[in-house]
């Protein structure tokens, strides 16, 4: 951007002679235009992005809402040492991570999956309908796809079960929600039926710009259809893949909200709690928004470093990048 | 192709700054204007409180204090927005109580009802700061100054609420700063109070049991539960060939009482929620032994296969589904937490799958007490905001409505239409009068039941003796019973359903504590919701545990609370009761 103007103002303004830069404020004068037309841009990162780093200092006082900034009692760290110091928190923290590092493999797999395969079938009438019936779960609320799945695993009537039995692999019923290491399982095959078939599109485009030279050259040297996915479209849909993994890397700690919500219960807690919620019981329900503002910083600066971490290994791997 | 799309974009700058610069500048300024005149529109609607004030003062004075009769129309209603703290469908837009209030009265509502959660709704009004002129009561709304003291308003401008609330004034006070924010919806009685239906605490069981069985009595937890037992090995499906759920329990959201609230009922005490009072001092029972003792008759019914497997996974919509399946034998829950599900079976004519609720005590030398006398319901009703334009007028609205006049249309209908009134000045109903009661959609067009919720509510009985709603009038009462319900009644020599339970002890001065604000933040608070969540966590295990390792998931459970700050709670719990002591006694 900052290259592009450059080299247009002194070829706007015709007058400036090339050799000498002018001052700041003839530049700013010369590009005015440019200026206006940025400035609702930058506007709107101030107001929703800046700005509201000002509620920040929330983490810091014991906040009250109705009452103004200056009768709010300042309590340094407090709510941070509750946050660490509460076993339970650290509990939420490994739940989080770990539901979502599973959400994120299971997720970047089946979908790489899905789309080199579909990608291998011939017939385009059957190709397209599968895709689009693979997607379709993505438009339903997670509110529906809890209501299915817990239908699903239910112990009385629920069709997991009755396969399960049928096919004589369990002999009474399971109780998979009441379950507490099956739960991370559970939200990461969730995740999966909804979220395959949409996460493939993007390969699939991928995979279409790939030049079909490679693979007629690499059918004359002999390779078979494997050969050609792993030497040939792998290679290709890699840029990809690794900017999604970055920007996928800045989420780790939104391992979601909805479906722990609404499949856990009291007896998997500690197996389902997830930031999120926990900032829900003991912030905002409670009316501890300082507490659940301490909790989103925590968030936000475990993000940022991730997706610096990511972005520095790509840069080592010689991969894209995303800053 | 990078360079490319640079190009063309250096290109499109280009064409916009040169001859066309004139132009461009042209369309920025409509634009400009435009959002101006936008910005303007959505400034006066925002502001629309401010138009319907100044058509207050053209309609002030026609529709003041009272309920004053003439159905002079008024051409500008006075718009009232509140919101209403339960999901309810909203009325349809003719609805004939409403019009009649907007016609006599001159005011129009406009009501917002909950969808989802409660507290995190108000978090987030709370969060935006901005309220509905009648809001519902909750006692973080006090804490973030969003309701405005309503002493005052009463005492200059309101004198038939006044006179309502007197005998309850000071237990109304806030116990922080002794404002009055909060008008009670219910629990403020006059004349003679007939409790006919009991909405209160109970373990209920269907009355095909007690038919089967010959009408038996059961007065302790053991007895009750045998006849579960009974049941269940007699009847192991339903008659549609379901099977047969012997015992459940609902813990889900905010509605844990009926797993967590039973021990204390079982030795005799009436609802405090998480404490039991002795002598103004509360205790914690949550581990107790006289809780346990609770758990582990439940454990072994587990183990019998008579409770719900799915009851610790089960959401309140699944609960209510499920009694209304009539699978369910027996639970202990709260009358209204369970009514719309009881009411499906009714609609559907089952009576025989309806509840009937005993107060069942760990042995017959613990005296029940399940029924109380009716108390204010604090911290509940509605109370004005500080967004409200002109809370006179407000206050002056509801005060028209606390009036005879308007509280038996609000809670009998309008005379001729809804209810008739024999020689002897009693009002009754007709069996097609009736009828049309139960159907849900004939409500919503012409009934205000959303309102009626959450103003406040004359209760008991009226000057001229008819009681303050149908389900008390006695007569009224008996003729709308179906005849299994006479049958059932009239099986155990009882004439109200309330006479299963022993008569209600008076109050003492600091019941109840479950009513106990722990300010929103606090140790208390924090205290409180981590017990919620410890019991949440082990009961279930313990329930489900297999035989003979319930004692040991219970001592985890013991464990896992005793790292929890239950002083604090206890403090705050006590330091209220103390407070209300000193302050309601004289009362």
């Amino acid at each position: 951007m900052a290259g592009v103007t450059q080299d247009l103002a002194p070829r706007e303004s015709g007058a400036v002679p090339v050799n000498r830069r002018p001052s700041v404020l003839r530049r700013m004068y010369n590009q005015r235009t440019l200026i206006l037309m940025s400035a609702p841009i930058v506007a709107y990162v101030i107001l929703f992005s800046y700005y509201p780093i000002w509620g920040w200092t929330m983490a810091f006082q014991q906040f009250r809402p109705g009452f103004s900034f200056w009768e709010q009692e300042w309590v340094g760290l407090k709510h941070f040492r509750f946050l660490f110091g509460d076993a339970a928190f650290l509990n939420v923290l490994r739940n989080t991570i770990a539901m979502s590092l599973i959400n994120m493999v299971l997720g970047f797999v089946t979908a790489i999956s899905f789309a080199i395969l579909l990608n291998e079938v011939r017939q385009r009438f059957f190709k397209r309908t599968i895709q689009t019936i693979s997607y379709l779960p993505h438009f339903l609320s997670w509110i529906i796809v809890t209501g299915i799945v817990a239908n699903a695993l239910s112990v009385e009537g629920g069709i997991v079960n009755i396969v399960l039995m049928k096919l004589g692999i369990i002999r009474e019923p399971v109780m998979w929600l009441n379950e507490p290491h099956y739960f991370w399982g559970i939200v990461g095959l969730s995740h999966v039926w909804k979220e395959v078939g949409w996460n493939a599109i993007i390969y699939l485009a991928a995979m279409a710009s790939i030049d079909p030279a490679l693979y007629e050259a690499a059918e004359m040297d002999g390779a078979n259809r494997y050969r050609k996915m792993l030497h040939i479209t792998l290679p290709g849909i890699k840029p990809i893949i690794v900017i999604l993994l970055i920007m996928n890397l800045g989420w780790i700690l939104e391992a979601g909200f909805e479906v722990q919500y609404l499949l856990g219960n009291g007896v998997v807690i500690d197996w389902s709690q997830t930031i999120d919620i926990f900032v829900l019981k003991y912030g905002l329900q409670i009316g501890n928004y300082s507490l659940a503002t301490a909790a989103g910083i925590f968030k936000t600066v475990v993000s940022i470093m991730m997706i610096f971490l990511a972005n520095t290994i790509a840069k080592r791997l010689g991969e894209e990048r995303l800053i | 192709m990078l360079e490319q799309h640079q190009l063309t974009y250096k290109e499109g700058l280009l064409v916009l700054m040169g001859e066309k610069r004139r132009r461009f500048w042209r369309g920025l300024s409509i634009a400009l204007a435009l959002m101006m005149v936008l910005a303007a529109c959505s400034g006066k609607s925002g502001d629309g409180g401010g138009s319907s004030s100044s058509g207050q003062q053209s309609g002030g004075g026609s529709s003041g204090a009272s309920g004053a009769s003439g159905g002079a129309s008024c051409g500008d209603p006075f718009t009232i927005s509140a919101f209403i703290g339960a999901p309810h469908q909203t009325p349809t837009p003719d609805n004939r109580i409403y019009k009649k209030i907007e016609n006599e009265l001159c005011v129009k509502l406009e009501m917002e009802f909950l969808v989802g959660d409660l507290q995190q709704k108000l978090g987030v009004m709370i969060a935006g700061g901005e309220y509905p002129d009648l809001i519902t009561a909750d006692t973080k709304l006090v804490a973030a100054k969003a309701v405005i003291p309503l002493e005052d308003l009463i005492e200059e401008h309101a004198p038939n609420l006044k006179k309502h609330y007197a005998q309850a004034w000071n237990k109304m006070r806030d116990s922080s700063d002794g404002h009055i924010y909060w008008l009670p919806n219910y629990g403020i009685i006059h004349g003679e109070f007939f409790q006919t239906w009991y909405a209160g605490p109970a373990f209920w069981i269907q009355k095909k049991v007690l038919k089967e069985f010959g009408y038996p009595r059961p007065k302790t937890l053991d007895e009750f539960m045998q006849l579960v037992r009974d049941y269940v090995a007699k009847h192991p499906t339903t008659e549609d060939g379901q099977p047969t759920i012997g015992y459940t329990a609902l813990a889900y959201d905010w509605r844990t009482f009926p797993l967590l609230n039973p021990p204390e009922h079982l030795i005799g005490h009436p609802n405090d929620g998480g404490v039991v009072v002795r002598d103004g001092v509360a205790e914690v029972f949550a581990v107790k032994d006289y809780a346990k003792r609770y758990y582990q008759e439940l454990n072994k019914l587990y183990n019998e296969g008579l409770f719900d497997k799915g009851a610790f996974v089960q959401n309140y919509d699944q609960y209510l589904a499920k009694i209304s399946s009539g699978r369910v034998v027996a639970f202990f829950d709260q009358h209204w937490n369970f009514q719309a599900g009881e009411d499906n079976l009714i609609a559907q004519g089952r009576i025989w799958d309806t509840y009937v609720g005993f107060p069942l005590v760990y042995d017959t030398s613990i005296r029940d007490w399940y029924l109380d006398r009716p108390l204010p319901n604090l911290n509940n009703g509605f109370g004005i905001s500080k967004d409200a334009k002109d809370p006179v007028r407000i206050i002056k609205f509801l005060d028209a409505l606390i009036t005879e006049e308007w509280q038996k249309i609000l809670s009998w209908g309008e005379e001729g239409i809804d209810y008739l009134v024999d020689e002897n000045g009693r009002f009754y109903r007709t069996p097609e009068q009736r009828t049309q009661q139960e159907d849900p959609t004939w409500r919503l067009a012409n009934r205000a039941e959303a309102l009626m919720g959450y103003i406040p509510k004359i209760e008991g009985t009226f000057s001229d003796g008819n009681a303050t709603s149908p389900g008390n009038q006695p007569e009224e009462f008996f003729e709308s019973l179906k005849p299994e319900d006479q049958e059932v009644l009239s099986a155990y020599g009882a004439k109200v359903w309330t006479d299963f339970f022993s008569p209600a002890p008076e109050n003492p001065v600091y019941y109840p504590a479950w009513q106990i604000d722990l300010i929103d933040g606090s140790e208390a608070a924090i205290a409180g919701q981590q017990m919620t969540d410890t019991s949440l966590k082990y009961l279930p295990q313990a329930i489900m545990a297999k035989p003979g390792e319930f004692d040991k998931v219970w001592d985890e459970y013991v464990k896992a609370f005793d790292r929890i700050n239950v002083q604090a709670y206890l403090d705050r719990v006590n330091e209220q009761l103390q407070w209300r002591i000193e302050n309601w006694a004289t009362n």
